[in-house]
Parts: structure tokens; C-alpha cells; sequence
């Protein structure tokens, strides 16, 4: 007998959330019609009974206009693959609501997986899309996984615009996005490498005997592209200069720097692609009394590293401007939709070469956007 | 009355109201709540949580926890990624996986039934251990997959011409499986009375350590399952997928009406809970609120979850 009724007990709680659903769909469904009433009216006393048809349409629906005219939203929606408790996050979304504040039209949506997540960011676009947004900015974190959710919401018809990490697959695989805003990771190398020889040559007169590039994570994509770069420019110069895996572990970084510079005395350059090369390698040229000896070059910012530039031992830094990421790529968002305006296939925000020169305005960035 | 009201009082009843506040409260916001995009998005939301969550819910029935589940949520599709790429099979990777996870579930249940430390501790090692040697292993890099699309992905969660994902169907399959387990067979009675009092199931004759045991090898299964029902949506696997997922699990079950001292639940409850927790998830991109308040709305839902089926309990059953 009990375990009839439990049954009905579970049918009837399962029709009860079949009903709330659909109640629930009603309420978000429900059209209101206007109302069409037809008065009859009756004169007393006339010559003849005149029947007036009156029709009134009552309109439910009553539109206020406010002066000044307020223009439709926009739902731009920006789904990075990591949040604000990843500082270089926190610094794009300020940015990003800075430029949404500035635009009446705009209905920013910055939302991002809690932690470093490409399955939480695909879910978050995957929710997104069921909203229609006018507007998709996201980072191509992982091009196979984004793909189809992407290409999804361009068949929708919704304007996809990459920001931070584009597709860097062949052309022909490469989702159909708008356009990026970004460094360009297949120069940032060259510049880098370009600007840093350019400043030894400067100083010293002459170009460096040996370079070394210290990769930390070998096998991600845009380092490998940013150590491409940097071979290249070398091997047109004629320097010799070998690739070596520094791990992410600064303590064993240092370990193998100094390795290669025991094993190779000539070296006078060392590039790093990111604070975590970076750091190691400012800290051996110092602990080892190298200043003046060996330079520094590197890729991103970071005050440590601003500090190195001030005492002269990173000759320059590419730096990706992520304040300016995100900015543009809300402006960019507002041109297309209020003008129609396509953003180019490629919106740099980078490689821009920092160096003792031009510290301070960089040093202003960092203060009000919280990173450059 | 009284006694209807106690036999209505099933575990799964609070998860139900909540399902359906949480439906009316985000179709009241936005009308993107109640599409079909966005009914399929939580469905596959909901279909990889709740593969997981129908382990959990099953062994915290029994009066035990396994937060080990993230780690072999990432395990699981990772070896099948890694062996196939290797160039071995993908069917016997994905075996092999399965098994893993299974022995994974069995070495918990040993280290936790011998030692009698609490399942708590134990699972929480196991957890760091496994996501360490991920880190370790991949070098903090997602795995990819590099091969064709195979049948195994497509079978586990590939794309219906319906727009839904097969994992979806997996979902009800083993939903319906585990709950004739639980609610009709002998199995699920001892499950319950082990969960319920050690010394008194015991003491009728049922061996709760092979329950236990059984339990934690399901619930290892399952979240090695559930982790490949992922395979064919991303096609890699990143060293770090499925982290926090093992709160979610249990934030599900107790959520569907399970005891946290085990004795109580059910596994539609949790299934119930598990499809909530993907339509907060939605709800709150659609309604444009920060996803950073997720955490905080899971924590909340939790909470009351808990004070309903704690309250609403006490007050039944004092009744009957």
C-alpha cells in the first residue's frame, strides 16, 4: 500500500513540474491582443434613433517616450575563458565596461568561468546563444573545442568577433569570425627580436655573439609562434640562436639558463615569451653579476619587469595591451551594430615595444587599467 | 491528511518545488529561458553532471562520499585520449578507462573501509593525487584528439539530428536503471539500511563493506562515464576539467533529498538537482548577471535545500 502510493506520490510531483513548466511558459509566452469594443449609443428625444458604431481600439501596450529619445540596447555579450580573479581578466573587463559605460546603446554582459575553463566557457556561449545576443566577443581559447558552439552562432546569425587568442589554424579551418583584436602573435617575435638587436647594437656597437630563447611552455601555440619569430630574425642576422624548454618552474629556469650560459659563455641575449621566462632570467643576469654582460628581452609586462627596463637589464618588452583588447573589441561591437561597420580582419592592440624611453605613460596604464 | 502529506514527503519533492521556483523565476526575467536552445543547453549541461551525480547520490545513500569524481571526470577521457592517440583502439582505451575509474572507486573503498578513516579525507587525497598527476603528466596542457570522428565518441555523446546530444539519452538510461535499483530491488533496500545504521544492517546479515565497496566502484564508473560523455562536444580534454565538479555532485544530491549521513535520497532527487544546477548555470548568463555570482547562488540553493529537507522532515515524521 505504501509503495503504491509513493509511486503516485512521484507521478504526481512529476506532473507538478510538468505543469510549472508550463505555466512558467505561459507566463513568458502570453501575447496580449488589442481590444476591439463597439459602443452603441441610443439619442432620446431625435427625430429618428441614430445608432452611432464607435470603434474603439484600446491599445494595451503603451509606449513611453522620454526626451531625450532612448535608443535600443544592444546585448553584447563577452565570454573570455577565465574571470577577473586572473588579473589580466580583471584589467579586460574594467576596460570593457569602461567603454559599454560610455555607450547608451550597449548592454554589456561580461561573464567568464569562475577558474580557467574551456568546457565552462563553451557553456557559458552555449547559454548565450539561446539569448540571441546582438553581439559575441570571446577568445578563441582552443580552436578544435570552440569550433562548432562558433560556428553555431554565426549560422544564427549572430556577429562573432575573437578577442586575446585568435584561430590560428590554416585559413581553409579557421572559424568564420568577424575579425580579432589582439596582438599578432606571428610578428610579436620579429618585433621583439628586431627591437631588442636593434638596442644591443646601440649600446655595445656591435650585435650579440650568441642568443638564447627560453620557451616555458613548449608546445602552446602562440609561444611557439612568438619563438619562431625571434629564430628567424636571428638566423637572417646571423646569430646563432637555440630554443630551450625552461619549464614553468622558476627555480629550474634559472637552473637550465645557467647551464646554457656555462655551456655556452658567448651568450649575450636572452629572449623569454612571458613573466614566468622573464623573471628567472632578470634574477640570474643579477645573482650572477651578468648586468652589462648579458641583456634581456621578453614578451608581456609585468613590475618586475618594468623594473629590469628602469635598471637596464631587459633592453625592451612587447607588450599585448589587454586593456585595449577589450575596449576596442566593445567599440568595434558598437560601430557594426549602430554603422554597420565591419572590424578588419586583424584590430592590434600590439606588439608595442616598451622600453626606458616610454615607461611612464606605460606606467599610467598599469595604474588605471590594472595591466598593460 | 497528516498521513498522505508523510507519504508524499519523498526526497525528491523539495528538488522538485525547487526546479520549478527556479523555472519561474528565470522565465519571469528574460523569455530566452524558455526556448529550446536553451532547454538543450542545460539538458547537456545537466546530462554530463548528472552521470556523476547519480554515483555520488547512490554511494552518499550508503552513507559515504567520493570527491575524487572531478579528478576522474579529466582521468577517464584523458586516458581514452592519450591511448588512442598512441594509436591504440578508441573502444579499448575507452575500456580501459572505465576500468581505471573503477579501480580507482575500489582502491577508496579499501583504504576507506580498512583504515575507518572517513570517506571525506580518503576521496579528498585521492582527488589531489589523480589531478597532480594529470598536471604532471600533461604539463598543465589540454590533450588533444587527432584522430577522425569515431563511432565511441558519437555513441557517448554525439550530436542527434534533433540538435540534442546522445549524452542526454545516457542520462535517462542510467537514471531509470539505478532508480529500479534503488527503489525495487533487495540491492537498494540494503543500500539504504547500511546507510541508515552499520550495526543494525549488520546485524540482519548484509554485508555493508561489499555494499560500500560496490558503491564507491559505481560511483568511480560513473564519473569516469560521465567525464566521456564529453569527448565528442570538445575533443580534448584539459588537465583541469571537472574541478570543483565533486561540490556540485554532492550540492545535486542534497539538493535532490539526500542525507548527508546517508539513509535518505533518491536518485531522481538528485538527477532533479543536477538539472537545477545547469539551469542556474544558463539562467544567469541569459539574465546577464555575472557568472561570478554562480558560486554564490549554488551555495545559497544548498542551503535552503538543506533547511527544507532538514525542517519539512522533522516535521512529517514527527506527525506520522
Amino acid at each position: 500500500m505504501a509503495a503504491i502510493s509513493r509511486n503516485i506520490a512521484i507521478v504526481l510531483a512529476i506532473v507538478l513540474l510538468i505543469v510549472g513548466l508550463a505555466i512558467g511558459y505561459g507566463v513568458g509566452s502570453i501575447a496580449v491582443k488589442p481590444t476591439t469594443i463597439t459602443v452603441t449609443t441610443t439619442i432620446p428625444g431625435a427625430p429618428t434613433t441614430v445608432t452611432v458604431p464607435t470603434t474603439i481600439t484600446v491599445p494595451t501596450t503603451v509606449t513611453v517616450t522620454a526626451t531625450p529619445k532612448v535608443e535600443k540596447k544592444w546585448t553584447v555579450y563577452f565570454i573570455p575563458h577565465a574571470g577577473p580573479a586572473d588579473p589580466f581578466w580583471a584589467c579586460q573587463m574594467r576596460a570593457a565596461e569602461a567603454a559599454a559605460s560610455l555607450i547608451a546603446e550597449i548592454d554589456l554582459k561580461f561573464v567568464a568561468p569562475e577558474r580557467y575553463g574551456i568546457k565552462e566557457q563553451i557553456e557559458l556561449i552555449e547559454a548565450a546563444i539561446a539569448k540571441k545576443p546582438d553581439f559575441l566577443i570571446v577568445t578563441v581559447s582552443d580552436p578544435e573545442a570552440m569550433d562548432p558552439v562558433l560556428r553555431k552562432a554565426i549560422e544564427k546569425g549572430i556577429p562573432v568577433l575573437a578577442v586575446n587568442i585568435e584561430d590560428y589554424r590554416p585559413e581553409e579551418e579557421r572559424i568564420p569570425y568577424l575579425g580579432y583584436v589582439g596582438m599578432d602573435e606571428r610578428i610579436s617575435g620579429e618585433v621583439l627580436a628586431k627591437e631588442a638587436l636593434k638596442r644591443f647594437k646601440e649600446i655595445v656597437g656591435r650585435l650579440p655573439k650568441r642568443a638564447v630563447v627560453g620557451i616555458h611552455q613548449p608546445g602552446l601555440i602562440c609561444l611557439e609562434m612568438r619563438t619562431d619569430g625571434i629564430l628567424k630574425v636571428c638566423k637572417e642576422m646571423g646569430i646563432p640562436c637555440d630554443r630551450l624548454d625552461i619549464t614553468m618552474d622558476p627555480t629550474k629556469a634559472m637552473e637550465i639558463l645557467k647551464s646554457y650560459l656555462a655551456k655556452h659563455p658567448d651568450t649575450e641575449l636572452i629572449f623569454t615569451l612571458g613573466p614566468c621566462g622573464s623573471h628567472p632570467a632578470i634574477k640570474l643576469i643579477k645573482e650572477e653579476g651578468l648586468v652589462g654582460k648579458v641583456y634581456h628581452g621578453c614578451i608581456d609586462l609585468s613590475p618586475k619587469i618594468l623594473e629590469a627596463i628602469k635598471e637596464g637589464i631587459t633592453l625592451c618588452a612587447i607588450s599585448q595591451q589587454p586593456a585595449a583588447q577589450a575596449f576596442y573589441s566593445v567599440i568595434a561591437a558598437y560601430l557594426y551594430l549602430k554603422y554597420g561597420i565591419l572590424p578588419p580582419m586583424k584590430i592590434p592592440t600590439g606588439p608595442t615595444v616598451v622600453d626606458k624611453a616610454n615607461l611612464e605613460i606605460i606606467l599610467k596604464q598599469i595604474e588605471t587599467t590594472g595591466g598593460a | 491528511m497528516l498521513r498522505t502529506l508523510g507519504l508524499l514527503y519523498r526526497p525528491e519533492i523539495g528538488a522538485i518545488v525547487g526546479a520549478f521556483l527556479v523555472t519561474c523565476a528565470f522565465s519571469s526575467i528574460t523569455d530566452a529561458f524558455l526556448t529550446v536552445d536553451n532547454f538543450i543547453t542545460v539538458l547537456t549541461i545537466s546530462a554530463e553532471l548528472g552521470v556523476v551525480v547519480i554515483g555520488v547520490a547512490f554511494l552518499m545513500i550508503s552513507g559515504e562520499f567520493n570527491l575524487s569524481v572531478g579528478a576522474l571526470f579529466a582521468l577517464a577521457p584523458l586516458t581514452v585520449i592519450a591511448l588512442t592517440n598512441q594509436g591504440l583502439d578508441m573502444t579499448l582505451s575507452f575500456i580501459i578507462a572505465i576500468l581505471l575509474s573503477a579501480l580507482i572507486g575500489y582502491i577508496c573503498a579499501v583504504i576507506t573501509l580498512k583504515t575507518r578513516i572517513p570517506s571525506f579525507i580518503t576521496t579528498l587525497g585521492v582527488m589531489f593525487a589523480i589531478r597532480g598527476i594529470l598536471l604532471m603528466v600533461t604539463e598543465g596542457f589540454p590533450l588533444k584528439y587527432r584522430g577522425p570522428p569515431h563511432y565511441l565518441m558519437l555513441t557517448l555523446g554525439g550530436k542527434t539530428p534533433l540538435g540534442f546530444r546522445v549524452s542526454i539519452i545516457w542520462f535517462i538510461i542510467l537514471l531509470v536503471i539505478f532508480t529500479i535499483i534503488l527503489e525495487l530491488t533487495p540491492y537498494g533496500n540494503h543500500v539504504f539500511a547500511v546507510g541508515r545504521d552499520v550495526r543494525v544492517a549488520e546485524a540482519l546479515g548484509i554485508n555493508a563493506k561489499r555494499i560500500k565497496t560496490i558503491n564507491f566502484v559505481l560511483s568511480g564508473i560513473l564519473a569516469g562515464l560521465g567525464g566521456c560523455l564529453t569527448l565528442d562536444r570538445l575533443k580534448m580534454v584539459d588537465p583541469l576539467l571537472g574541478t570543483g565538479l565533486e561540490l556540485e555532485a554532492i550540492a545535486a544530491s542534497v539538493v535532490g533529498g539526500c542525507s548527508l549521513f546517508g539513509g535518505y535520497g533518491s536518485i531522481i532527487g538528485a538527477a532533479i538537482g543536477a538539472i537545477i544546477i545547469a539551469m542556474v548555470r544558463c539562467g544567469l548568463v541569459l539574465v546577464g548577471i555575472s557568472a561570478f555570482w554562480y558560486t554564490a547562488f549554488i551555495g545559497g540553493i544548498l542551503v535552503i535545500a538543506s533547511l527544507i529537507n532538514k525542517y519539512v522532515g522533522d516535521w512529517i515524521l514527527k506527525r506520522r
